[in-house]
């Protein structure tokens, strides 16, 4: 009995000492004094918002959006913004113009908390430092907002941190800011950025020169949206009426020179155009994609393989030579091979000029083409490509004759024109190359337009190498030729046109082109249905060469207001080799894929789709984009 | 045996009692209807078939829901110009013919469903194709119009003429022969009226020779449109050609 009554009291004495002290501080988790009160936790703490940036790069899927870590599976260059904006073709991926429903509050969120709260540790910091990564925090915010700005327009600016328990939900909806202010935040958080920052960071993380390059690049998109939105033909909208898109266009200067001098502050950096394997300036270009240590690179993002890696060399060169995954998702399209210096693929009677071999396609070619492009005969991880079309047994019309490729033209009777398989011969001699083009079978192994991508791919990753999540290629989100380029068209449309010049030259030299600097013309060019000069024409096109397949094209077209002008009913074209077998030379022919693909972009895709699910929560988002 | 009988009555009760009928909204039985008339012939507007929609937005829902914001819905409006919705709640509406062919119009606000409401809207078009011919010359089609604009002040560019043809009756940019071979031989012009056209108000245009193939019926209109929202067309009625 009394040995029952000490272990009870024992328990009684146990239970009653365990209930104390319940709310010690929880020794395992990084709370706000540790990641705030030290530079090292705050690059901690800002890990999360970079893994979370709206950067279009290897891993973004056009119809799924940014989908950050390794968790991505392996398609999201399958369903590229190339593929979509039908810069190349392979994969079928329609255009998405409605958008993603991207909407990174949460992002922003984290962000604003560092901003409210770090002036608290103030005091454990020198001003410099201190400056720097509030410079940084506001680099990371303006970063989430124009990946929202250019795809919306104005949406809810957000700089306080809200408390869902005390406030009202009334005051928890914030309605949409114009257009205009918008940028104009953005331009403040990135000023605040370049005057704050420091001038060196590690790779992969912010610096004044980074927050600059955003701003060049995100200003020179507001400029264009404050020009061009008036030939969108929306008055009639109410959200245009309320200005929350669109911008007045007496305010496009305003951003043209912030662009402008933004450019102006990045010269003054250590950065330069890669020139390190000179004099081949094809290899030159491709190698300025591989080098990690390229003093044209001001901002990229990393991936090593093990923790992240991405699966663009799988996905773009062909199975098995090339690829030991399911092989290329897409060949460029000749639309866009042909803006750069190209042969010509007819001579004056309008006959297909003759080739003695398939590679003397590439005698004329810029050598930044072949430095993006792979070509017949080319050479990667020791094997050759090999790409032919099919066998004419004779030609002896024009290339007009061929009708682009269609099977109704009488040339191309089956008598006459020979296509086959992988290995079919026609008298002795292979019909096809050994990576395409095959007739009726997938686009994976089979050259659809003619050619590979060479640009971004990593010529020193083994074939037995390449698979999924296995490529280690740094995404370049800003570098120096991009820059280059903005100033040039912000310098252009400020009325700077010679200097606007200097800037292309400085790239097409680099490029090898025939001609580096155009003379400046002034003649109206109406492509796109409203005047621009001819010459500014060009450095719009400039754009399209030098950053092909750089995921800038389809924010380039949303920008200059030009979407469903550029992509209307327009026919993706394929670059098709044919050996004529009586004269024993071979022709290219500009034939219509073989799908008969055409891209159409409506008008509405000049903005995305504020998401439906956000106005239920906030009805005050409303006026919904123009024509949703 | 009984206590499993009184279990089943039970169960059976049960189930019964989920089928009572407990809907707290009567059945949307308004029917609206109407018609889309060009305020210069006084025909209905000729389009594809749910082009383009009305957009109706329920004022008495958001009356008996302080603080709710209702959103459109779409109507969606036949290619001969009518629409007809008969499963809507009553009440008072506001509607938008919107995004069509034809210069923006005025919500029309108070609109009161009831069972049969009619309501017919009266719309400029951007363009009136008219004098529409098909003629075939062996297998060779050709497609002529006339293209004429009502307001010419300020219209925005006009865009393109397109001959549009099909297999079934239905016929225009919803459904089409999309080949390049007929795609090519629109006339992209988007350049401004008086560019395109001068100073009168109508220019005929002649599209083809379309290759089409005999033995077959083929449905053809043709279509123009202005740079205008959508760019939506304004169609010429839909031609029967027998190729012999």
């Amino acid at each position: 009995m009394k040995i029952k009554l000490i272990i009870l009291s024992l328990i009684f004495g146990f239970t009653v000492s365990s209930c104390h002290e319940l709310e010690l501080e929880p020794k395992g988790i990084l709370g706000e004094p540790e990641l705030f009160g030290t530079a090292f936790g705050v690059q901690k703490y800002f890990v999360q918002s970079y893994m979370n940036l709206p950067i279009e790069d290897f891993i973004y899927y056009a119809n799924k959006g940014y989908m950050p870590g390794n968790n991505n599976s392996w398609q999201a260059y399958k369903n590229s913004l190339a593929s979509m904006s039908g810069e190349i073709y392979g994969w079928n991926v329609n255009i998405f113009e409605a958008g993603v429903g991207y909407w990174p509050y949460d992002d922003i969120r984290i962000i604003n908390i560092f901003i409210n709260n770090f002036p608290n540790y103030k005091s454990k910091y020198d001003d410099a430092t201190y400056n720097s990564l509030m410079g940084e925090a506001r680099f990371l915010r303006a970063f989430f907002y124009q990946g929202m700005a250019k795809r919306y327009g104005g949406v809810p600016i957000i700089t306080e941190v809200q408390d869902p328990v005390t406030t009202s939900a009334e005051d928890l909806q914030i309605p949409r800011a114009s257009e205009y202010d918008t940028w104009k935040f953005i331009y403040e958080d990135l000023k605040f950025a370049m005057e704050n920052m420091s001038a060196k960071s590690t790779a992969g993380r912010a610096n004044k020169y980074v927050a600059a390059a955003l701003m060049s690049r995100s200003m020179l998109y507001a400029g264009r949206i404050a020009k061009y939105t008036q030939y969108l033909g929306f008055e009639s909208e109410s959200a245009m009426q309320g200005g929350f898109v669109g911008i007045d266009p007496s305010k496009a200067n305003e951003f043209f020179q912030y662009a402008y001098d933004a450019g102006l502050c990045i010269e003054n950096g250590p950065y330069a155009l890669y020139v390190k394997n000179y004099p081949d300036k094809a290899t030159n270009f491709a190698n300025l994609f591989l080098d990690k240590t390229s003093a044209e690179t001001i901002f990229s993002k990393g991936y090593d393989g093990l923790i992240f890696g991405h699966c663009y060399d799988a996905l773009m060169s062909p199975n098995p030579d090339f690829s030991s995954f399911v092989g290329a998702e897409g060949g460029p399209v000749l639309q866009h091979m042909q803006l750069y210096d190209f042969p010509a693929l007819t001579d004056e009677q309008g006959k297909p000029v003759r080739f003695a071999k398939r590679s003397d396609i590439k005698n004329e070619m810029e050598p930044r083409l072949l430095g993006t492009c792979y070509f017949d005969g080319d050479e990667l991880r020791g094997k050759k490509f090999d790409i032919q079309r099919g066998i004419y047994v004779e030609f002896e019309g024009t290339a007009a004759d061929a009708q682009s490729g269609s099977n109704a033209a009488s040339i191309n009777s089956t008598a006459n024109r020979k296509l086959g398989k992988k290995g079919d011969k026609y008298n002795g001699v292979l019909i096809t190359g050994n990576h395409g083009m095959f007739e009726n079978k997938g686009g994976e192994n089979n050259a659809f337009m003619g050619a590979f991508i060479r640009k971004y791919i990593d010529v020193n990753l083994p074939t037995e190498m390449v698979r999924v999540n296995k490529s280690t290629t740094s995404w370049i989100v800003f570098r120096l030729g991009e820059i280059y380029l903005n100033t040039a068209e912000a310098a252009y449309e400020l009325g700077k046109r010679s200097e606007a010049f200097d800037y292309v030259e400085a790239i097409r030299e680099r490029a090898g082109c025939k001609i580096i600097r155009p003379d400046i013309d002034q003649a109206t060019s109406s492509n796109y249905g409203y005047p621009i000069e001819a010459s500014l024409q060009f450095i719009r096109d400039e754009r399209g060469r030098e950053l092909y397949c750089e995921n800038h094209y389809w924010w380039d077209l949303k920008t200059w207001r030009i979407t469903d002008q550029v992509l209307n009913n327009r026919y993706l074209r394929a670059l098709a080799c044919y050996y004529i077998f009586d004269e024993g030379k071979y022709i290219y022919l500009d034939e219509v894929n073989r799908d008969n693909r055409t891209k159409t972009a409506p008008k509405r895709s000049a903005y995305e789709r504020i998401p439906q699910g956000e106005i239920n929560k906030n009805p005050k988002l409303l006026p919904q984009n123009p024509l949703y | 045996m009984k206590n499993i009988l009184h279990l089943l009555t039970v169960v059976l009760l049960l189930s019964f009692y989920g089928c009572q009928k407990i809907d707290n909204w009567e059945e949307p039985g308004a029917r609206i209807y109407g018609n889309i008339i060009d305020k210069y012939t006084g025909t209905n507007l000729l389009m594809d078939q749910n082009d383009w929609q009305i957009r109706i937005i329920d004022r008495t829902w958001e009356q008996n829901n302080p603080g709710a914001v209702a959103q459109f819905q779409s109507l969606a409006v036949m290619r001969d110009g009518v629409y007809n919705n008969s499963k809507l709640f009553p009440g008072t509406y506001d509607m938008l013919p919107y995004d069509g062919p034809f210069w923006p119009v005025d919500t029309v606000k108070g609109v009161i469903l009831e069972k049969k409401t009619q309501q017919d809207f009266m719309v400029t078009p951007y363009l009136q194709l008219s004098n529409f011919k098909a003629t075939l010359n062996g297998t060779n089609l050709t497609l002529e119009c006339n293209v004429k604009a009502p307001v010419v002040s300020s219209l925005p560019n006009i865009y393109e003429v397109k001959g549009f043809l099909s297999l079934t009756t239905f016929c225009g940019n919803s459904n089409y022969i999309n080949i390049a071979e007929y795609n090519n031989l629109r006339k992209s012009i988007n350049k401004p009226w008086a560019d395109e056209v001068g100073a009168t108000d109508n220019k005929n245009y002649s599209l083809g020779p379309f290759p089409v193939k005999s033995g077959y019926t083929y449905y053809v209109r043709m279509g123009a449109n202005v740079n205008a929202l959508s760019r939506r067309y304004n169609y010429t009625e839909i031609l029967k050609v027998v190729v012999p």
